[in-house]
């Protein structure tokens, strides 16, 4: 039970710990100063009562909980369109960014004569094949790569917390504006947040609490030694903040951060989209071959092929990979937000009653998926990719559907 | 064996790529450090997306000339002054 909490909990916190996750981070706390933290506080009450409403007692549990919710409704092939573009596009395009960034770091922080494409690619083959194996292996060094995360996270936090170079007076002095689209991009740095391994549900979600609690100190130790302009700008102020931290000390600390953040994440991404598909074969929305208890390779090589093309072809180098990732990230809090939806639906049904705080909660959700893409300078970019990708998800969801149908009614 | 001679011939061409592009002159690191801050050199980052954002190196003063918009950024700078191009 208390081993199934502690995988849980490290599937939970994947993103969180992700590199990219600490460049949201520090960035909307350059933009926003300290109206941050009531803003990291809105966000983190908004997903603990969507968390406490797909756990209510009747709806279905864990595993594939939340494809029964969202069949129930929108029905099979609506239902198997947004599991599929929530996690796939996600694990390829954030596998690409975070392996090239982990690449870079090694390069720079650790060997300088180690090509830092050769670190990304090493990665990428060293967690695929790592997929071979039994899951439980799989969740057992996610538990390892999280730790050393958030260890190191943690380090250079208190240190940055307990020794500031400005006082608290002057950060209160220091907000610089406060806008609903730079406080939506909050909502994505709890991406995955959800995932549980548990049968029995649990009224709150211990990874929701740890990301709130590694956030609500790294902002404070980051606002509390680099200037907003600074931390508003960089393209890696996670580094910029370890480094006045704690000098070249921090930054190999965030070294071992960033990369096992990233192990983590893309691991955490990797296990999140087999148990997915998993669900998905289970109830014969997609093919059965995808199903990693028929072919355990199959889906890893798949994802890990479809990463390293990404890599090879220079997508990493390419402004392109930013949009896409971002909206990547957005379908996945469409999903989560639908899902929410679905829910309320389903309470409604069963006790009679509607769930107010938490439909007002979704509402909110999809209000903050509509201001990242509408907010964003890259917007037809972003909607471009969006409905491809559900429109390709979609017809490859029906495709199946109607083949299915078919074999059942054969003679 | 026409298979293996073509195969030869790319490897060979692409091996003297390099050499080609040989005549293009380099600066040492040495040599552009003490040259840092003059006015009469520009220096550019042609690095684009992750390779520019995801790395903590990047040279003081130097104008960031992501490489696919060459045709753009060159007009802007002068032909007859040094220009240093870094892309790691």
């Amino acid at each position: 039970m208390k081993s199934s909490l502690l995988l849980s909990l490290a599937l939970g916190v994947s993103w969180i710990l992700s590199p990219e996750s600490l460049v949201i981070a520090g960035n909307i706390s350059g933009q926003t100063g300290w109206l941050t933290f009531p803003s990291l506080i809105g966000v983190v009450i908004l997903y603990g009562i969507c968390n406490r409403l797909l756990r209510t007692e009747g709806l279905p549990p864990a595993p594939g909980r939340e494809f029964l919710i969202l069949q129930h409704g929108g029905g099979s092939i609506t239902a198997t369109t947004l599991c599929l573009t929530a996690c796939l596009p996600l694990t390829v395009l954030a596998g690409t960014a975070l392996l090239v960034t982990a690449g870079y770091t090694f390069n720079e922080v650790f060997l300088y004569w180690f090509p830092n494409f050769g670190f990304s690619f090493l990665l990428l083959a060293l967690l695929t094949i790592l997929q071979l194996f039994r899951k439980e292996y799989g969740l057992w060094l996610q538990v390892c790569f999280v730790g050393l995360a958030m260890g190191g996270l943690l380090t250079l936090s208190l240190c940055g917390v307990f020794s500031p170079d400005k006082p608290a007076s002057e950060i209160l002095r220091q907000s610089t504006g406060f806008s609903f689209s730079s406080a939506s991009l909050l909502l994505l740095l709890f991406v995955g947040h959800s995932t549980s391994l548990e049968q029995k549900a649990r009224p709150s979600s211990p990874a929701l609490t740890i990301g709130f609690i590694i956030f609500f100190l790294w902002i404070l130790a980051s606002l509390g030694h680099v200037t907003p302009e600074k931390l508003a700008t960089s393209t890696i102020p996670y580094m910029t903040t370890a480094r006045k931290i704690l000098g070249d000390p921090g930054r190999q600390l965030m070294g071992v951060v960033i990369i096992c953040g990233t192990c983590g994440a893309l691991n955490g991404l990797i296990i999140l989209t087999r148990d997915i598909v998993d669900t998905l074969s289970r109830e014969k929305t997609v093919p059965s071959f995808l199903s990693s208890k028929k072919q355990r390779w199959f889906l890893p090589f798949f994802l890990a092929a479809a990463i390293g093309t990404c890599m090879a072809t220079g997508l990493a180098g390419d402004e392109l990979l930013e949009s896409l990732l971002r909206s990547a990230l957005i379908l996945w809090l469409l999903y989560y937000s639908l899902l929410c939806l679905s829910a309320v639906y389903w309470v409604q049904k069963v006790s009679a009653s509607t769930p107010y705080p938490a439909l007002f909660c979704t509402l909110l959700l999809i209000a903050g998926s509509i201001t990242l893409v509408v907010g964003d300078p890259r917007r037809l970019q972003m909607s471009i990719f969006i409905f491809s990708v559900l429109f390709t998800g979609g017809l490859l969801s029906t495709c199946w559907y109607f083949i299915i149908r078919y074999h059942k009614h054969a003679p | 064996m026409k298979k293996l001679l073509a195969l030869l011939s790319f490897i060979l061409f692409a091996t003297a790529l390099p050499a080609l592009a040989a005549d293009a002159p380099t600066m040492s690191k040495e040599e552009l450090k003490s040259r840092l801050g003059s006015p009469n050199l520009t220096i550019l980052d042609v690095r684009s997306g992750r390779d520019w954002s995801s790395s903590e190196f990047k040279i003081q003063g130097a104008i960031r000339a992501p490489g696919e918009q060459l045709a753009v950024w060159s007009k802007h700078y002068p032909k007859d002054k040094p220009m240093v191009l870094y892309c790691a």
